[in-house]
Protein backbone atom coordinates (compact mmCIF):
# COMPACT_ATOMS: atom_id res chain seq x y z
CA UNK A 1 0.00 0.00 0.00
CA UNK A 2 2.87 2.31 0.94
CA UNK A 3 4.33 1.69 -2.46
CA UNK A 4 1.09 2.55 -4.24
CA UNK A 5 0.83 5.83 -2.33
CA UNK A 6 4.46 6.64 -3.08
CA UNK A 7 3.99 5.89 -6.78
CA UNK A 8 0.81 7.95 -6.93
CA UNK A 9 2.51 10.85 -5.19
CA UNK A 10 5.39 10.59 -7.67
CA UNK A 11 3.16 10.61 -10.71
CA UNK A 12 1.00 13.42 -9.38
CA UNK A 13 4.12 15.55 -9.08
CA UNK A 14 4.46 15.31 -12.83
CA UNK A 15 0.78 15.50 -13.63
CA UNK A 16 0.57 19.29 -13.51
CA UNK A 17 -2.04 20.83 -15.72
CA UNK A 18 -0.98 18.93 -18.79
CA UNK A 19 -4.05 16.78 -19.12
CA UNK A 20 -4.61 17.40 -22.80
CA UNK A 21 -0.97 17.76 -23.68
CA UNK A 22 0.01 16.08 -26.94
CA UNK A 23 3.74 16.55 -26.97
CA UNK A 24 5.61 15.44 -23.91
CA UNK A 25 8.45 17.59 -22.69
CA UNK A 26 11.90 16.05 -22.20
CA UNK A 27 11.51 16.24 -18.42
CA UNK A 28 8.09 14.60 -18.48
CA UNK A 29 9.38 11.81 -20.71
CA UNK A 30 12.17 11.22 -18.22
CA UNK A 31 9.64 10.98 -15.40
CA UNK A 32 7.57 8.48 -17.38
CA UNK A 33 10.71 6.48 -18.23
CA UNK A 34 11.40 6.22 -14.49
CA UNK A 35 7.91 4.96 -13.81
CA UNK A 36 8.18 2.36 -16.56
CA UNK A 37 11.60 1.26 -15.34
CA UNK A 38 10.20 0.77 -11.86
CA UNK A 39 7.65 -1.69 -13.27
CA UNK A 40 10.33 -3.54 -15.23
CA UNK A 41 12.55 -3.77 -12.14
CA UNK A 42 9.61 -5.24 -10.22
CA UNK A 43 9.16 -7.78 -13.00
CA UNK A 44 12.86 -8.71 -12.87
CA UNK A 45 12.60 -9.20 -9.13
CA UNK A 46 9.52 -11.41 -9.49
CA UNK A 47 11.17 -13.57 -12.18
CA UNK A 48 14.14 -14.11 -9.91
CA UNK A 49 12.00 -15.04 -6.91
CA UNK A 50 9.63 -17.32 -8.83
CA UNK A 51 12.50 -19.02 -10.66
CA UNK A 52 14.49 -19.75 -7.50
CA UNK A 53 14.23 -23.33 -6.22
CA UNK A 54 14.45 -21.99 -2.68
CA UNK A 55 11.19 -20.05 -2.96
CA UNK A 56 8.26 -21.86 -1.28
CA UNK A 57 5.39 -22.69 -3.62
CA UNK A 58 2.92 -20.38 -1.87
CA UNK A 59 5.35 -17.47 -2.02
CA UNK A 60 6.02 -18.10 -5.71
CA UNK A 61 2.29 -18.04 -6.41
CA UNK A 62 1.92 -14.76 -4.56
CA UNK A 63 4.74 -13.30 -6.63
CA UNK A 64 3.08 -14.50 -9.86
CA UNK A 65 -0.11 -12.69 -8.82
CA UNK A 66 1.92 -9.50 -8.35
CA UNK A 67 3.62 -10.03 -11.72
CA UNK A 68 0.29 -10.45 -13.49
CA UNK A 69 -0.82 -7.11 -12.08
CA UNK A 70 2.06 -5.40 -13.89
CA UNK A 71 0.76 -6.49 -17.29
CA UNK A 72 -2.18 -5.72 -19.55
CA UNK A 73 -4.66 -8.57 -19.35
CA UNK A 74 -3.95 -9.79 -22.91
CA UNK A 75 -0.15 -9.55 -22.74
CA UNK A 76 1.86 -12.43 -24.15
CA UNK A 77 5.44 -13.51 -23.72
CA UNK A 78 7.13 -14.77 -26.89
CA UNK A 79 10.19 -16.93 -26.32
CA UNK A 80 12.71 -18.15 -28.91
CA UNK A 81 16.11 -19.80 -28.74
CA UNK A 82 19.30 -19.58 -30.79
CA UNK A 83 18.53 -22.95 -32.35
CA UNK A 84 15.06 -22.02 -33.57
CA UNK A 85 13.30 -18.90 -34.80
CA UNK A 86 10.02 -20.36 -33.75
CA UNK A 87 8.40 -18.31 -31.01
CA UNK A 88 6.60 -20.04 -28.17
CA UNK A 89 3.85 -17.85 -26.76
CA UNK A 90 2.94 -17.83 -23.07
CA UNK A 91 0.45 -15.90 -21.00
CA UNK A 92 2.17 -14.23 -18.02
CA UNK A 93 1.08 -16.86 -15.48
CA UNK A 94 2.01 -19.74 -17.77
CA UNK A 95 5.44 -18.21 -18.37
CA UNK A 96 6.12 -18.01 -14.65
CA UNK A 97 4.78 -21.52 -14.08
CA UNK A 98 7.07 -22.77 -16.85
CA UNK A 99 9.97 -21.03 -15.12
CA UNK A 100 9.08 -22.68 -11.81
CA UNK A 101 8.92 -26.13 -13.39
CA UNK A 102 12.37 -26.07 -15.00
CA UNK A 103 14.10 -29.29 -14.15
CA UNK A 104 17.20 -28.09 -12.29
CA UNK A 105 18.18 -28.49 -8.67
CA UNK A 106 19.42 -24.95 -8.44
CA UNK A 107 19.11 -21.97 -10.73
CA UNK A 108 20.77 -18.58 -10.83
CA UNK A 109 18.95 -15.74 -12.55
CA UNK A 110 20.79 -12.44 -12.73
CA UNK A 111 20.19 -9.17 -14.55
CA UNK A 112 22.75 -7.01 -16.25
CA UNK A 113 22.77 -3.38 -15.16
CA UNK A 114 21.50 -2.37 -18.56
CA UNK A 115 18.07 -0.98 -19.08
CA UNK A 116 17.52 0.60 -22.44
CA UNK A 117 14.39 2.69 -22.76
CA UNK A 118 13.06 3.57 -26.22
CA UNK A 119 11.38 6.83 -27.16
CA UNK A 120 7.65 6.83 -26.56
CA UNK A 121 5.47 6.79 -29.66
CA UNK A 122 1.73 7.36 -29.70
CA UNK A 123 -0.55 4.73 -31.16
CA UNK A 124 -3.76 5.77 -32.98
CA UNK A 125 -5.85 5.96 -29.78
CA UNK A 126 -3.32 8.32 -28.19
CA UNK A 127 -1.77 5.81 -25.78
CA UNK A 128 1.99 6.09 -25.62
CA UNK A 129 3.98 2.93 -26.37
CA UNK A 130 7.62 2.25 -25.63
CA UNK A 131 9.95 -0.71 -25.32
CA UNK A 132 12.43 -1.36 -22.53
CA UNK A 133 15.28 -3.77 -23.23
CA UNK A 134 16.97 -5.70 -20.45
CA UNK A 135 19.35 -8.66 -20.38
CA UNK A 136 19.24 -11.71 -18.13
CA UNK A 137 21.60 -14.60 -17.51
CA UNK A 138 20.25 -17.98 -16.48
CA UNK A 139 22.23 -20.89 -15.05
CA UNK A 140 20.78 -24.27 -14.18
CA UNK A 141 22.69 -26.74 -11.98
CA UNK A 142 22.13 -30.44 -11.33
CA UNK A 143 22.07 -32.22 -7.93
CA UNK A 144 25.88 -32.54 -7.98
CA UNK A 145 26.18 -28.79 -8.38
CA UNK A 146 27.39 -29.01 -11.98
CA UNK A 147 26.32 -26.38 -14.45
CA UNK A 148 23.91 -28.06 -16.90
CA UNK A 149 22.63 -25.13 -18.87
CA UNK A 150 23.26 -21.44 -19.23
CA UNK A 151 22.12 -18.68 -21.50
CA UNK A 152 21.78 -14.93 -21.86
CA UNK A 153 18.46 -13.58 -23.05
CA UNK A 154 17.43 -10.17 -24.33
CA UNK A 155 14.03 -9.18 -23.08
CA UNK A 156 12.18 -6.47 -24.98
CA UNK A 157 9.21 -5.39 -22.93
CA UNK A 158 6.35 -3.26 -24.28
CA UNK A 159 5.31 -0.41 -22.03
CA UNK A 160 1.94 1.34 -22.39
CA UNK A 161 1.59 4.77 -20.85
CA UNK A 162 -1.84 6.33 -20.63
CA UNK A 163 -3.05 9.57 -19.16
CA UNK A 164 -5.79 8.92 -16.62
CA UNK A 165 -7.78 10.89 -14.10
CA UNK A 166 -8.78 10.22 -10.53
CA UNK A 167 -10.80 12.09 -7.91
CA UNK A 168 -8.95 13.01 -4.75
CA UNK A 169 -10.80 15.14 -2.20
CA UNK A 170 -13.26 16.30 -4.83
CA UNK A 171 -10.51 17.40 -7.17
CA UNK A 172 -9.78 15.79 -10.53
CA UNK A 173 -6.15 14.85 -10.73
CA UNK A 174 -4.41 13.54 -13.81
CA UNK A 175 -1.77 10.86 -13.61
CA UNK A 176 0.21 8.56 -15.87
CA UNK A 177 -0.79 4.93 -15.76
CA UNK A 178 1.94 2.52 -16.82
CA UNK A 179 1.27 -1.10 -17.77
CA UNK A 180 3.49 -3.70 -19.36
CA UNK A 181 2.45 -5.39 -22.59
CA UNK A 182 3.90 -8.13 -24.76
CA UNK A 183 7.42 -9.24 -23.93
CA UNK A 184 9.82 -10.75 -26.49
CA UNK A 185 12.42 -13.06 -24.96
CA UNK A 186 15.26 -13.87 -27.33
CA UNK A 187 18.26 -16.01 -26.51
CA UNK A 188 21.42 -14.13 -27.52
CA UNK A 189 24.09 -16.46 -26.16
CA UNK A 190 24.33 -19.90 -24.62
CA UNK A 191 28.01 -19.67 -23.82
CA UNK B 1 40.29 -0.45 -34.35
CA UNK B 2 36.71 -1.80 -33.93
CA UNK B 3 37.44 -2.02 -30.21
CA UNK B 4 38.36 1.66 -30.05
CA UNK B 5 35.34 2.70 -32.05
CA UNK B 6 33.10 0.56 -29.86
CA UNK B 7 34.51 2.04 -26.71
CA UNK B 8 33.56 5.51 -27.89
CA UNK B 9 30.05 4.57 -26.85
CA UNK B 10 31.05 3.62 -23.35
CA UNK B 11 34.06 5.56 -22.24
CA UNK B 12 35.16 2.59 -20.20
CA UNK B 13 34.36 -1.06 -19.75
CA UNK B 14 31.59 -2.10 -17.40
CA UNK B 15 31.78 -5.16 -15.22
CA UNK B 16 29.34 -6.36 -12.62
CA UNK B 17 30.00 -9.01 -10.00
CA UNK B 18 26.89 -10.96 -9.18
CA UNK B 19 26.95 -13.92 -6.85
CA UNK B 20 29.69 -16.25 -7.91
CA UNK B 21 30.34 -14.87 -11.33
CA UNK B 22 31.56 -11.81 -13.10
CA UNK B 23 29.34 -10.37 -15.82
CA UNK B 24 30.93 -8.15 -18.42
CA UNK B 25 28.45 -5.64 -19.70
CA UNK B 26 30.77 -3.84 -22.08
CA UNK B 27 29.47 -5.63 -25.15
CA UNK B 28 25.85 -5.07 -24.18
CA UNK B 29 26.45 -1.32 -23.79
CA UNK B 30 28.07 -1.21 -27.22
CA UNK B 31 25.28 -3.24 -28.83
CA UNK B 32 22.70 -1.19 -30.71
CA UNK B 33 19.83 -2.81 -28.87
CA UNK B 34 16.79 -1.37 -30.59
CA UNK B 35 16.10 0.18 -34.00
CA UNK B 36 15.13 3.28 -32.04
CA UNK B 37 18.59 3.29 -30.51
CA UNK B 38 20.04 3.05 -34.01
CA UNK B 39 18.16 6.24 -34.87
CA UNK B 40 19.22 7.97 -31.67
CA UNK B 41 22.84 7.02 -32.22
CA UNK B 42 22.60 7.99 -35.87
CA UNK B 43 21.36 11.44 -34.88
CA UNK B 44 23.43 11.65 -31.67
CA UNK B 45 20.40 12.07 -29.46
CA UNK B 46 21.92 9.97 -26.69
CA UNK B 47 25.36 10.02 -25.19
CA UNK B 48 27.87 7.19 -25.16
CA UNK B 49 26.26 5.76 -22.00
CA UNK B 50 22.84 5.50 -23.63
CA UNK B 51 21.47 8.49 -21.71
CA UNK B 52 18.93 10.50 -23.69
CA UNK B 53 20.17 14.02 -24.38
CA UNK B 54 17.98 17.00 -23.72
CA UNK B 55 17.37 18.80 -27.05
CA UNK B 56 18.75 21.91 -25.31
CA UNK B 57 22.06 20.12 -24.67
CA UNK B 58 24.77 21.43 -27.06
CA UNK B 59 25.79 17.82 -27.76
CA UNK B 60 22.26 16.97 -29.03
CA UNK B 61 22.48 16.18 -32.78
CA UNK B 62 26.00 17.60 -32.74
CA UNK B 63 27.64 16.80 -36.08
CA UNK B 64 31.13 16.64 -34.60
CA UNK B 65 29.98 13.98 -32.14
CA UNK B 66 28.16 12.17 -34.96
CA UNK B 67 31.33 12.01 -37.03
CA UNK B 68 33.03 10.19 -34.18
CA UNK B 69 30.20 7.84 -33.36
CA UNK B 70 28.71 6.89 -36.73
CA UNK B 71 31.37 4.24 -37.57
CA UNK B 72 29.98 1.97 -34.83
CA UNK B 73 26.68 1.81 -36.72
CA UNK B 74 28.29 0.10 -39.73
CA UNK B 75 28.68 -3.66 -39.90
CA UNK B 76 32.42 -3.45 -39.45
CA UNK B 77 32.99 -7.01 -40.64
CA UNK B 78 31.81 -5.81 -44.04
CA UNK B 79 32.77 -2.16 -44.03
CA UNK B 80 35.78 -2.03 -41.70
CA UNK B 81 36.14 1.24 -39.87
CA UNK B 82 37.82 3.57 -42.31
CA UNK B 83 36.63 2.61 -45.78
CA UNK B 84 36.16 5.27 -48.42
CA UNK B 85 32.42 4.65 -48.67
CA UNK B 86 32.03 4.92 -44.93
CA UNK B 87 34.02 8.16 -44.78
CA UNK B 88 32.07 9.62 -47.67
CA UNK B 89 28.77 8.66 -46.05
CA UNK B 90 29.70 10.14 -42.70
CA UNK B 91 31.04 13.31 -44.26
CA UNK B 92 27.86 13.69 -46.30
CA UNK B 93 25.33 13.09 -43.54
CA UNK B 94 27.09 15.31 -41.04
CA UNK B 95 27.57 18.35 -43.21
CA UNK B 96 24.01 19.68 -43.17
CA UNK B 97 21.07 19.59 -40.83
CA UNK B 98 18.63 17.72 -43.05
CA UNK B 99 20.19 14.31 -42.58
CA UNK B 100 18.66 13.04 -39.39
CA UNK B 101 16.45 10.00 -39.10
CA UNK B 102 13.00 10.43 -37.64
CA UNK B 103 10.47 7.80 -36.69
CA UNK B 104 7.58 9.55 -38.41
CA UNK B 105 9.67 10.90 -41.29
CA UNK B 106 8.50 8.21 -43.75
CA UNK B 107 10.58 6.45 -46.39
CA UNK B 108 11.79 3.69 -44.12
CA UNK B 109 10.39 0.20 -44.34
CA UNK B 110 10.49 -2.96 -42.36
CA UNK B 111 11.09 -6.24 -44.19
CA UNK B 112 9.73 -9.22 -42.31
CA UNK B 113 10.73 -12.64 -43.55
CA UNK B 114 8.04 -15.07 -42.43
CA UNK B 115 7.12 -18.72 -42.80
CA UNK B 116 3.64 -19.66 -43.96
CA UNK B 117 1.95 -22.86 -44.98
CA UNK B 118 0.72 -22.57 -48.57
CA UNK B 119 -1.70 -25.29 -49.48
CA UNK B 120 -0.05 -27.43 -46.83
CA UNK B 121 3.54 -26.73 -47.90
CA UNK B 122 6.03 -24.60 -45.93
CA UNK B 123 6.92 -21.41 -47.84
CA UNK B 124 8.75 -18.15 -47.24
CA UNK B 125 6.90 -14.86 -47.67
CA UNK B 126 8.47 -11.42 -47.39
CA UNK B 127 6.23 -8.75 -45.89
CA UNK B 128 6.94 -5.04 -46.21
CA UNK B 129 5.59 -2.63 -43.64
CA UNK B 130 5.72 1.13 -43.13
CA UNK B 131 4.81 3.47 -40.30
CA UNK B 132 1.61 5.34 -41.10
CA UNK B 133 0.14 8.23 -39.14
CA UNK B 134 -3.36 7.62 -37.90
CA UNK B 135 -5.63 9.19 -35.31
CA UNK B 136 -3.58 10.56 -32.46
CA UNK B 137 -0.49 8.55 -33.34
CA UNK B 138 0.81 6.03 -35.80
CA UNK B 139 0.93 2.33 -36.59
CA UNK B 140 2.80 -0.16 -38.78
CA UNK B 141 0.87 -1.11 -41.91
CA UNK B 142 1.44 -3.76 -44.58
CA UNK B 143 2.50 -2.08 -47.82
CA UNK B 144 3.56 -4.97 -50.05
CA UNK B 145 4.41 -8.64 -50.10
CA UNK B 146 6.83 -10.82 -52.05
CA UNK B 147 5.85 -14.43 -52.56
CA UNK B 148 7.50 -16.35 -55.40
CA UNK B 149 4.26 -18.17 -56.28
CA UNK B 150 2.60 -14.81 -57.02
CA UNK B 151 5.50 -13.69 -59.18
CA UNK B 152 5.36 -16.93 -61.14
CA UNK B 153 1.72 -16.18 -61.80
CA UNK B 154 2.62 -12.87 -63.46
CA UNK B 155 5.88 -13.41 -65.35
CA UNK B 156 7.33 -10.51 -67.28
CA UNK B 157 6.37 -11.53 -70.81
CA UNK B 158 8.20 -10.66 -74.02
CA UNK B 159 6.71 -7.62 -75.73
CA UNK B 160 6.36 -9.46 -79.06
CA UNK B 161 4.46 -12.23 -77.32
CA UNK B 162 2.23 -9.75 -75.48
CA UNK B 163 1.36 -7.99 -78.73
CA UNK B 164 -0.37 -11.12 -79.99
CA UNK B 165 -3.09 -10.86 -77.40
CA UNK B 166 -5.60 -8.04 -77.63
CA UNK B 167 -9.25 -7.25 -78.34
CA UNK B 168 -9.45 -5.24 -81.55
CA UNK B 169 -10.82 -1.70 -81.25
CA UNK B 170 -14.18 -2.47 -82.85
CA UNK B 171 -15.01 -5.36 -80.54
CA UNK B 172 -17.72 -3.27 -78.89
CA UNK B 173 -19.77 -3.29 -82.09
CA UNK B 174 -19.89 -7.07 -81.92
CA UNK B 175 -21.12 -7.14 -78.35
CA UNK B 176 -17.61 -8.36 -77.45
CA UNK B 177 -18.38 -11.73 -78.95
CA UNK B 178 -14.59 -12.27 -79.21
CA UNK B 179 -13.90 -11.71 -75.54
CA UNK B 180 -13.98 -15.47 -74.89
CA UNK B 181 -10.46 -15.56 -76.38
CA UNK B 182 -9.15 -13.56 -73.42
CA UNK B 183 -10.33 -16.26 -71.04
CA UNK B 184 -9.22 -19.23 -73.09
CA UNK B 185 -5.64 -19.06 -71.89
CA UNK B 186 -5.49 -18.19 -68.19
CA UNK B 187 -1.70 -17.87 -68.22
CA UNK B 188 -1.82 -14.72 -70.31
CA UNK B 189 -5.08 -13.18 -69.13
CA UNK B 190 -3.20 -10.12 -67.84
CA UNK B 191 -2.07 -9.26 -71.39
CA UNK B 192 -5.64 -8.13 -72.00
CA UNK B 193 -5.31 -5.48 -69.29
CA UNK B 194 -4.15 -1.89 -69.72
CA UNK B 195 -0.44 -1.22 -70.16
CA UNK B 196 -0.66 0.60 -66.83
CA UNK B 197 -1.79 -2.57 -65.11
CA UNK B 198 0.38 -3.84 -62.26
CA UNK B 199 -0.57 -6.92 -60.26
CA UNK B 200 -1.44 -6.03 -56.69
CA UNK B 201 0.36 -8.70 -54.70
CA UNK B 202 -0.95 -7.49 -51.38
CA UNK B 203 -4.54 -8.06 -52.51
CA UNK B 204 -3.59 -11.52 -53.77
CA UNK B 205 -1.98 -12.20 -50.42
CA UNK B 206 -5.09 -11.12 -48.50
CA UNK B 207 -7.21 -13.23 -50.82
CA UNK B 208 -5.12 -16.34 -50.21
CA UNK B 209 -5.22 -15.73 -46.46
CA UNK B 210 -9.00 -15.29 -46.54
CA UNK B 211 -9.35 -18.45 -48.62
CA UNK B 212 -7.35 -20.32 -46.00
CA UNK B 213 -4.67 -21.26 -48.53
CA UNK B 214 -1.93 -19.27 -46.76
CA UNK B 215 -1.54 -19.84 -43.03
CA UNK B 216 0.95 -17.84 -40.94
CA UNK B 217 3.60 -19.88 -39.10
CA UNK B 218 6.28 -17.60 -37.67
CA UNK B 219 8.62 -14.67 -38.25
CA UNK B 220 12.11 -15.72 -39.34
CA UNK B 221 13.85 -12.37 -39.44
CA UNK B 222 13.46 -8.62 -39.62
CA UNK B 223 15.46 -5.90 -41.32
CA UNK B 224 14.90 -2.30 -42.31
CA UNK B 225 15.31 -0.36 -45.54
CA UNK B 226 16.03 3.31 -45.01
CA UNK B 227 15.60 5.80 -47.85
CA UNK B 228 14.99 8.81 -45.63
CA UNK B 229 18.53 10.17 -45.81
CA UNK B 230 19.12 12.42 -48.82
CA UNK B 231 20.96 10.59 -51.62
CA UNK B 232 21.53 7.43 -49.55
CA UNK B 233 19.90 4.07 -49.17
CA UNK B 234 20.89 1.65 -46.45
CA UNK B 235 19.71 -1.55 -44.84
CA UNK B 236 19.77 -2.08 -41.11
CA UNK B 237 20.07 -5.73 -39.99
CA UNK B 238 20.37 -7.50 -36.66
CA UNK B 239 23.80 -8.92 -35.82
CA UNK B 240 23.81 -11.24 -32.85
CA UNK B 241 27.51 -11.70 -32.22
CA UNK B 242 30.14 -11.06 -29.60
CA UNK B 243 32.38 -8.00 -29.67
CA UNK B 244 31.68 -4.32 -29.73
CA UNK B 245 29.92 -4.16 -33.07
CA UNK B 246 26.59 -5.92 -32.70
CA UNK B 247 22.84 -5.38 -32.69
CA UNK B 248 21.14 -3.22 -35.33
CA UNK B 249 23.80 -2.14 -37.83
CA UNK B 250 24.04 -0.81 -41.38
CA UNK B 251 24.51 -3.90 -43.52
CA UNK B 252 24.24 -2.45 -46.98
CA UNK B 253 24.99 1.18 -47.80
CA UNK B 254 24.48 2.56 -51.30
CA UNK B 255 24.84 6.07 -52.67
CA UNK B 256 21.50 6.66 -54.41
CA UNK B 257 20.41 10.04 -55.81
CA UNK B 258 16.82 10.88 -54.91
CA UNK B 259 15.36 10.27 -58.38
CA UNK B 260 16.79 6.73 -58.41
CA UNK B 261 14.91 5.94 -55.22
CA UNK B 262 11.50 6.23 -56.85
CA UNK B 263 11.36 2.69 -58.24
CA UNK B 264 12.72 1.17 -55.07
CA UNK B 265 10.12 2.98 -52.98
CA UNK B 266 7.43 1.75 -55.39
CA UNK B 267 8.56 -1.78 -54.69
CA UNK B 268 8.19 -1.36 -50.93
CA UNK B 269 5.03 0.70 -51.16
CA UNK B 270 3.36 0.44 -54.61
Amino acid sequence: MKKIIATLAFVLCFAGAALAQDELSFERKQAIDSLALEKVRDLSKYIKIAGSKETPFSEANRVIDRAEELFMSDAEIGVSSLSSNQITYYRVRKYFEHLMRLNYDRVEIEWYNIEYVSDLQRQPDGTYVGVITIFQTFRGYNAEGNLEYKDTTKKDITVYVKRKETQIGGRTIGFWDVLLGDMRVKETSNR
Amino acid sequence: MPLLVGLLWMGHAFAQTVGSFQMDETELYAMTKQMGQFMRRFNYEEDQFGEKLNPKDPRYRNNEMRRQSLPILFDQQKYGTQTELQQYFIEDVTKGDSTFMTFLGGRWYSEVSASFKYKGKSVNVILFLAVEKEGLGSKWVLTNVYFSEFNKMFPTGELAEKEKYFLHPMSHELDFMNIYKAFKNAEVIEYYASKEYQPDYLTLFFYEIKQGNLVFQHVDGVKFHVLQIKDWYFEVSWFNRSGLNSGWLMSNVIYMPEKEKINLIKFYQP
